[in-house]
C-alpha cells in the first residue's frame, strides 16, 4: 500500500461519532435512589455531550428541587474542572408563582456562589466563562409582570438574561416591552399545561423548530435524519429516550436495547439505531403545531417554507397523499410571490395519486411561470392521459418534447405519444413515434409492449412479435406480452405456439380472463 | 508519521482553516500524514470522540492555532491529549505564538513547542525532527522546552517570497469540500503598512508576497468544481497591486467563473474602475478598515488615511451595488467617548448597515503590536497585571480619556444600532 493511500485509510478509520447537544433532564421527587442514578447517568454522559452544550434541568418546584441541582451541578463543575475544553450551558427551568420569587431569588443567590470560580476563570482569559447558569422561568396566569420584572432585574445582575416559557394562557405578558427587555429568549408551550413532562416536549419541539429553520437557511436537506443530537432523562422512571418521540412513546432506549448499562446501550445507540422513527413524520407534525404560533418564533413564510420542503422529500419517497398535504398547507401560509413552485409541485401531488382536475388546476396557477418548460407540459400530458383527453394529452406531450427534455425523460414522452396514437387508432403514427424511442433507448419494456399492440392493430404480425419477443425477454414475467404473443400467432394461424403463449400468460397471471377465453376458444377449435 | 492540526474557536461556525490548509498540504507533499480537526461551535465533537480520534490517529505531532480567546482550551485540549500519550508533542502557531514571550512555557506545561516562523517549514523542522527520534535538534524558527523544562529561543526562519511554492490546499483536496459552505483564499501574505494597533505588518517584517494570478484562478476553478459558491478573500489589502487584482478579475470574466465574493482592502486602493469590474465578476461585498471616525486619533493610528477617502470610497462601492462593511473599533489611544460616537454617526451617515464586520468592537491590544509593545506611551493602563504570560493585554484595559463605564457605554450604543445584535464575523 502506498503512502497516500495508508494516509487515507487512517484518516477514514477516524471519523468522528457525532456528540450530544442537547440533554434535558427531568428532576423527580426528592428520592435519594432517582438522584444517585442521574448523577451517575450524567456523569458518564458528560464525555459524550459536545465540546459545547446545554444541560436543561426541568423542575416542578426550584426550592424543593435544589438539593438535587445543587448535586448536579457540583457534578457538573467537577467535569469542567478537569476538562478545560469544555463549555456547557445550564439551563434551570422551573414555574416562577408569585408566591416563589423571593424563594427564586435565594435559590440563585446559592447557585451563584458555586459558578464564582468560573466567572474568575473566564475574566483571566478575557472571554465568556465555560459554566453559564441561565434560569428559565415559566409563570403562571396569576404572575403580574411587574413581578417578573422585579425578579428578572435581580436575576440579570449575577446571569446573562433570563428566559421566560409562556403558554397561551400567559402570552399576554410577551406584550410587555420592559418586561421582554429583561427577556432573552421565550419559549413557547403549546397548550395550557405546566407539567415537567410537557414543558420537556415543548422545550424540544422549539428545538426542532429552529433546527428545521436553520437547516433551510442553509439548503441542508438532511430533515429526515434525526434531531438534533439530544437526549432526555427522566429521574421519575430513571430512563433515557432518545428524543421527544421515543419519549412520548415510552420507548426508552433501555427498553429498545434491552440493556441497563449505560455504556453498552451508548455503544448500541451509535452502532446500530435500532430506535429508527419517522422523523419526517415528527418534524411535519412539530412545525404544524407552530403554524399558529407567536410569529416572533416562526413567520408564516418560514413555516410555509418548511412545509414545502416536507412535501418535496414525501414526493421522493413516493408518500404522495402526505405531499399533497404538506403542499396545500404551505400553500396557506406562504407569501403570493412564492407560490409558484408550491402550487407546480402540488400538481403533480396530485397526478400522482389520480386527482387530475385538482393537478390541471393547481398547473393553471403557474401557467405563465412554467410555460415552455419540458416537465411542466409533461405532467399536464399525464393528467390528460388520466382523463383519457389522448388528442390534449398528445398536444401537451409534443409541447413536452419540443421543449428540450434531458434524455430519459424524452422516451418517456415518446412512449406516451406513442400510446396516445394508439388510443386515438393513429396505429402508423404511433409505430413512427415508438420507433424513435426504440433508436433512442434500446432495451425499454415499455417500447417494444407499446409498439406490439400497434404493429398488431396494422396487422403486421411478424413485427408485432418481434417486438414482444424483446419485451418478454426483458421481462419475462410480463403475462400481458405472452398473452399478446399468443393473439399475434393465433392471427398468423399457428395455434399451437398461441395456445403455448396464452398458457404461459395465465401461468404468471391466472386471473388474466381475456387470455382464458381465448385459450379455451382454441382449444375447441382444436 | 501522523500529524494533527487543529484549529478551535468554540464561539463561531465552523470555518476553512486556510492556514492550517496550507501547513497540512505542504507537510503531506513532504510525505507526512496530516489530518485537521476544526472545531467550531456547530462541531459536533465529544471528550469521547477526541479521545477516539487521538488512539486511532495516533499523531506524533499535534499542531494548534492560537489566539488570545482560545488559548483555554488549547490548553485544555492539550492537556487532554498528554494524558492520553505522552510522548505527542505539541505545538502552538499562529497570530498569538509569533511574538508569545517565551516566558509563557511555564504556564503551558504540555506545550513543547511555539511556533514563531511561517507555519509551513517551522512544522516541517518539528515533524522531521520527531520522526528522526530527536525532536529538539537543528530546529529553527520557534521556542520550545525541551525534556528537562528548560526553554530556548531558536534563530527566525525566512519563509518563500514566491507563495506558489507552497502547494495548494485546495488543489491538493486537504479539506472536505461536502462541509464546505465558503472558501477562504489567501493569494497574497504581509502588509507594508504601520498600524499601531495590527499584528500582520509586524509579523511579516512590512513585507508583502503574492501568489501568481494562474495560482489563484485554478484554485477558484478548481474549488468550483467541487461545488462551493462562495469565495471569502482573507488578504489584508487584495488590491495592494492593482494591476494584479485586475487580472484576477479579467480572468475570472473571461472564463466565465463568476462567483460571489467578500474580499477586504484599503480605502485609497479602490477606483471606480476596479469597482465595477469587481461587481461584474461577482463581489458582494467589500469591507474597508475606517478604525475612527475623529481626524484627530485616526492620524495617530499610523494608517495614514483619512474619513474623507473612505467616505469617498463607501460611495465608489455602493454606487456599484457593491454591500460595504467597515471595520471599526473603539477604545483607541487619545479617543474620548465623544470621538467613539463620531464613528458611530460616521458609519450611520454613509448608510453602511451595522451588521456583521461592521459591528464595531473594542480595541484588542495583541502580542506583536506596536501598541503592545508601548503601550505606556499611548495611556494604557492594563486592568489585569496578573495575566497569564501567554495572553496580551487584550481588551482588559482603560486609557486616559476612557474608563470602563464609557467603554461598556460606546459597546451598548453600537448594540443598540445593531441590526444583528452585534455578532462579528472576522475577530
Amino acid at each position: 500500500m502506498v503512502g497516500n493511500e495508508l494516509c487515507r485509510e487512517r484518516n477514514n478509520k477516524t471519523m468522528i461519532k457525532p456528540a450530544f447537544k442537547k440533554i434535558y433532564v427531568i428532576l423527580g421527587e426528592q428520592d435519594q435512589g432517582n438522584l444517585e442514578w442521574v448523577l451517575q447517568t450524567l456523569s458518564f454522559l458528560y464525555s459524550h455531550v459536545n465540546l459545547t452544550s446545554n444541560i436543561y434541568l426541568v423542575s416542578e418546584n426550584l426550592s424543593d428541587s435544589m438539593p438535587q441541582v445543587e448535586r448536579i451541578q457540583k457534578n457538573i463543575n467537577e467535569f469542567l474542572s478537569e476538562h478545560l475544553f469544555a463549555r456547557l450551558y445550564v439551563h434551570i427551568v422551573h414555574p416562577a408563582p408569585p408566591s416563589a420569587m423571593d424563594d427564586i431569588r435565594l435559590c440563585y443567590k446559592y447557585l451563584k456562589q458555586s459558578t464564582d470560580k468560573f466567572d474568575q476563570e473566564g475574566y483571566r482569559h478575557q472571554e465568556l466563562p465555560r459554566l453559564i447558569l441561565l434560569p428559565v422561568l415559566v409563570p403562571d396566569d396569576q404572575v403580574k409582570p411587574i413581578q417578573l420584572i422585579d425578579l428578572l432585574d435581580v436575576l440579570k445582575n449575577s446571569f446573562l438574561l433570563s428566559s421566560l416559557y409562556l403558554n397561551k394562557d400567559t402570552l399576554d405578558l410577551a406584550q410587555d416591552e420592559k418586561l421582554l427587555s429583561l427577556t432573552d429568549k421565550v419559549y413557547y408551550g403549546i397548550g395550557n399545561s405546566r407539567k415537567m413532562t410537557d414543558v420537556v416536549c415543548n422545550l424540544f419541539r422549539q428545538d426542532i423548530l429552529d433546527d428545521s429553520l436553520d437547516k433551510i437557511e442553509i439548503n441542508d436537506l438532511s430533515m429526515t435524519e434525526p434531531c438534533p443530537d439530544s437526549l432526555i432523562i427522566s429521574a421519575q422512571d430513571c430512563n433515557v429516550y432518545s428524543c421527544m418521540d421515543a419519549f412520548l412513546k415510552n420507548e426508552s432506549l433501555a427498553k429498545i436495547y434491552e440493556t441497563h448499562s449505560l455504556e453498552e446501550l451508548l455503544a448500541d445507540y451509535y452502532q446500530q439505531d435500532k430506535s429508527k422513527r419517522d422523523c419526517l413524520g415528527c418534524r411535519e407534525q412539530v412545525i404544524n403545531s407552530f403554524a399558529d404560533s407567536p410569529k416572533s418564533l416562526a413567520t408564516d413564510q418560514e413555516i410555509g417554507a418548511l412545509l414545502y420542503h416536507f412535501g418535496i422529500l414525501r414526493q421522493e419517497s413516493e408518500d404522495d397523499f402526505q405531499a399533497v398535504k404538506n403542499f396545500k398547507q404551505s400553500l396557506n401560509l406562504s407569501p403570493i410571490e412564492e407560490t409558484d413552485p408550491v402550487y407546480f409541485r402540488l400538481g403533480i401531488g396530485y397526478t400522482k395519486i389520480g386527482h387530475y382536475d385538482q393537478a390541471l388546476k393547481a398547473f393553471k396557477s403557474v401557467e405563465i411561470a412554467y410555460q415552455g418548460q419540458y416537465f411542466f407540459h409533461f405532467y399536464k400530458g399525464l393528467c390528460y392521459f388520466g382523463t383519457q383527453d389522448y388528442a390534449t394529452a398528445l398536444e401537451e406531450f409534443s409541447n413536452a418534447l419540443q421543449s428540450k427534455p434531458q434524455h430519459d425523460d424524452q422516451i418517456r414522452i415518446l412512449i406516451y405519444i406513442g400510446t396516445c396514437f394508439n388510443n386515438l387508432g393513429k396505429y402508423e403514427q404511433a409505430v413512427g413515434e415508438l420507433e424513435k424511442a426504440k433508436e433512442t433507448a434500446g432495451d425499454v419494456k415499455e417500447i417494444y409492449n407499446a409498439l406490439g399492440f400497434s404493429y398488431f392493430m396494422i396487422k403486421d404480425y411478424d413485427k408485432s412479435i418481434e417486438n414482444l419477443k424483446m419485451a418478454v425477454e426483458i421481462d419475462p414475467f410480463s403475462a400481458i406480452d405472452y398473452a399478446s404473443l399468443g393473439s399475434n400467432y393465433r392471427e398468423k394461424g399457428d395455434l399451437n405456439m398461441a395456445i403455448g403463449m396464452y398458457e404461459k400468460a395465465l401461468a404468471l397471471d391466472p386471473g388474466m380472463t381475456s387470455a382464458r377465453e381465448h385459450l379455451e376458444r382454441l382449444n375447441k377449435k382444436l | 508519521m501522523n500529524v494533527l492540526l487543529i484549529e478551535i474557536n468554540p464561539f463561531v461556525q465552523e470555518t476553512t482553516p486556510i492556514s492550517l490548509g496550507y501547513i497540512a498540504a505542504f507537510l503531506k507533499s513532504k510525505g507526512f500524514c496530516v489530518k485537521i480537526l476544526s472545531i467550531g461551535q456547530n462541531t459536533s465533537l465529544s471528550r469521547s470522540a477526541f479521545h477516539e480520534l487521538i488512539s486511532t490517529f495516533k499523531p506524533s505531532l499535534v499542531g494548534f492555532s492560537a489566539y488570545q480567546r482560545i488559548m483555554l482550551y488549547m490548553i485544555g485540549l492539550a492537556k487532554f491529549i498528554k494524558s492520553i500519550d505522552n510522548n505527542i508533542k505539541i505545538a502552538i502557531g499562529g497570530p498569538q505564538a509569533t511574538f508569545m514571550p517565551s516566558a509563557a512555557f511555564a504556564e503551558l506545561a504540555n506545550v513543547d513547542y511555539i511556533c514563531r516562523s511561517p507555519g509551513e517549514l517551522t512544522l516541517l523542522g518539528i515533524a522531521r525532527a520527531i520522526e528522526n527520534g530527536t525532536p529538539f535538534l537543528d530546529l529553527s524558527g520557534l521556542s520550545y522546552k525541551d525534556d528537562n523544562n528548560a526553554v530556548f529561543d531558536t534563530p527566525e526562519l525566512e519563509g518563500y517570497t514566491d507563495l506558489d511554492r507552497y502547494p495548494s490546499a485546495y488543489l491538493n483536496d486537504v479539506f472536505d469540500y461536502s462541509r464546505m459552505r465558503e472558501a477562504i483564499m489567501l493569494t497574497s501574505r504581509g502588509c507594508p503598512h504601520h498600524c499601531i494597533y495590527c499584528y500582520t505588518p509586524n509579523a511579516f517584517k512590512h513585507k508583502i508576497s503574492f501568489h501568481s494570478v494562474e495560482r489563484v484562478v485554478e484554485e477558484i476553478r478548481w474549488i468550483r468544481k467541487k461545488g462551493v459558491k462562495r469565495f471569502w478573500f482573507a488578504d489584508p489589502n487584495i488590491s495592494y497591486k492593482p494591476s494584479r487584482l485586475i487580472e484576477i478579475l479579467d480572468r475570472i470574466l473571461k472564463e466565465g467563473l463568476e462567483t460571489e465574493m467578500w474580499l477586504q482592502t484599503r480605502a485609497d486602493l479602490v477606483t471606480p474602475e476596479l469597482l465595477k469590474k469587481m461587481k461584474r465578476a461577482g463581489v458582494s461585498t467589500i469591507a474597508f478598515g475606517l478604525e475612527s471616525a475623529s481626524e484627530r486619533v485616526l492620524s495617530r493610528l499610523g494608517k495614514h488615511i483619512t474619513t474623507e477617502k473612505v467616505a469617498d470610497a463607501i460611495r465608489l462601492a455602493q454606487n456599484q451595488g457593491i454591500e460595504v462593511e467597515l471595520f471599526t473599533i473603539y477604545g483607541l489611544p487619545y479617543e474620548t467617548f465623544e470621538d467613539a460616537v463620531k464613528t458611530l454617526e460616521f458609519v450611520k451617515k454613509n448608510k453602511v448597515k451595522i451588521m456583521g464586520n461592521t459591528n464595531s468592537q473594542q480595541l484588542q491590544i495583541y502580542f506583536g503590536t506596536h501598541m503592545a509593545q508601548h503601550y505606556e506611551e499611548y495611556n494604557i493602563r492594563p486592568l489585569n497585571n496578573n495575566r497569564p504570560a501567554y495572553l496580551s493585554i487584550g481588551s482588559q484595559y482603560e486609557t486616559d480619556y476612557m474608563g470602563r463605564s464609557e467603554l461598556h457605554k460606546i459597546q451598548q450604543m453600537w448594540q443598540a444600532n445593531s441590526l444583528d445584535g452585534g455578532k462579528r464575523i472576522v475577530s
